[in-house]
């Protein structure tokens, strides 16, 4: 059970908003510059 | 109350109804984020259309005034707390911020060539510690000093978000600078030109000391249009050069707040508390700023991709100011106080007479 908590400890940490903002941002930019993403009004 | 435990079923079972009116909600609430976004897009496009001077007004003014509009009506109702879900602040802000680093290319500090680059360096250290020092005499905030400093010395509206970011500001802190950036440009954006007229400077020298000194690119626009159009051009790069440096600052910014400022007394924060405080977008941003600048420097790309990032990162940003409306606190806003006001505006005529002296300097 501690194992566990502190795994989901470890885990939220490494999800916090400030890293899946900066996944998200990346991801967004490979979409654009792969032209997946285009045309963007 | 029976002791009797229930089965793992049981609790499914018994859960799903309000999971499925959970997902209800959640749902209605990402729709109103995409509404009002799109409805902020509109607002940012159709008002200058109708009316030139308001040009200068950009999209953090509709944001909020639509998310303080969408709190105003949900409160009334009482459902405001169910369908916040998706006014993510944070989440929006710091991707729209890894997207404006994918719109810097780096390669461009470089072409403008060393006088483009020497005025962005002198003007942003000597306004950005002007008003960090002004600020601290009349006893601004921490976070306010560094937002303000950023946006007075840099780039406006989107210096301020960055220096949000890094230093972790309240949102009351960056819709205030955001409004002082905004009401500021306004006038500088007629009477600058005006003023170099009258000066009789060349358009070279009256091109870098409007860019060097109206803070919202918009303005900076407008002013130099006024001028000429060879002001235009060069004012153009002169607040391209600035913008270019922003990465720069935000991480020193982001790096002192998490050594120096948020220091306990007497303790040196290692290496990992450092690296676990310290911004991770500002990792994200300078990664795709290289990125971007490595495939169009190569020829990978085509250009319109950075029209394309510029974009994008305007939806997120529209989406995070709208969330920042949905959630002010006018409390927030009055514990600012006057001084930033006046921290701004002696921090605009220092900015005014540095930045015509350095392009007369460098320009002339």
């Amino acid at each position: 059970m501690a194992l566990e908590n502190a795994g989901s400890k470890r885990f939220s940490r490494l999800f916090t908003e400030d890293w899946l903002s900066v996944v998200v941002g990346l991801v967004l930019v490979g979409l654009v510059l792969t032209g997946i993403l285009k045309n963007i009004p | 109350m029976s002791d009797r435990v229930l089965t793992s079923s049981e609790v499914a079972s018994a859960s799903r109804p309000e999971l499925s009116k959970q997902w209800a909600w959640w749902s209605a609430s990402l729709l109103l984020v995409v509404l009002l976004t799109v409805a902020t897009w509109w607002l940012n496009k159709a008002v200058p259309a109708w009316s030139k001077p308001l040009r200068v007004i950009e999209f953090p003014v509709y944001a909020v005034l639509l998310g303080l509009l969408a709190s105003g009506v949900l409160s009334v109702f009482g459902i405001k707390d169910r369908l916040a879900a998706y006014f993510r602040t944070e989440f929006f802000l710091k991707t729209g911020l890894v997207l404006l680093g994918a719109t810097i290319n780096l390669a461009e500090i470089v072409a403008f060539g060393a006088k483009g680059l020497l005025q962005a360096v002198i003007l942003i250290t000597t306004v950005f510690f002007f008003t960090w020092f002004v600020a601290r005499w009349l006893g601004v905030e921490d976070k306010l000093r560094a937002l303000l400093a950023a946006s007075v010395a840099i780039c406006g509206v989107s210096a301020a978000i960055t220096a949000a970011g890094a230093v972790l500001a309240k949102k009351e802190q960056l819709v205030y600078v955001t409004g002082l950036v905004i009401l500021f440009a306004l006038p500088l954006m007629f009477l600058q030109p005006a003023a170099a007229i009258w000066l009789n400077l060349s358009p070279d020298v009256a091109g870098a000391w409007i860019g060097g000194n109206i803070d919202t690119t918009a303005a900076v626009v407008g002013a130099g249009m006024i001028h000429s159009q060879q002001a235009l051009k060069v004012a153009t790069i002169a607040k391209l050069s600035q913008n270019a440096l922003i990465g720069v600052v935000a991480f020193l910014l982001a790096l002192y707040w998490v050594v120096v400022v948020e220091r306990k007394p007497g303790q040196r924060p290692s290496a990992w508390e450092i690296w676990e405080r310290f911004p991770k977008f500002v990792l994200g941003f300078i990664l795709a700023s290289i990125v971007v600048t490595v495939a169009l420097s190569n020829g990978w790309i085509a250009s319109s991709v950075k029209r394309d990032l510029g974009h994008l990162r305007e939806w997120f940003f529209m989406a995070a100011f709208l969330s920042i409306g949905f959630g002010l606190s006018f409390r927030g806003l009055r514990e600012a106080g006057w001084r930033p006001i006046g921290v701004y505006a002696l921090a605009t005529v220092f900015n005014t007479a540095v930045a015509l002296g350095v392009a007369k300097l460098i320009f002339g």
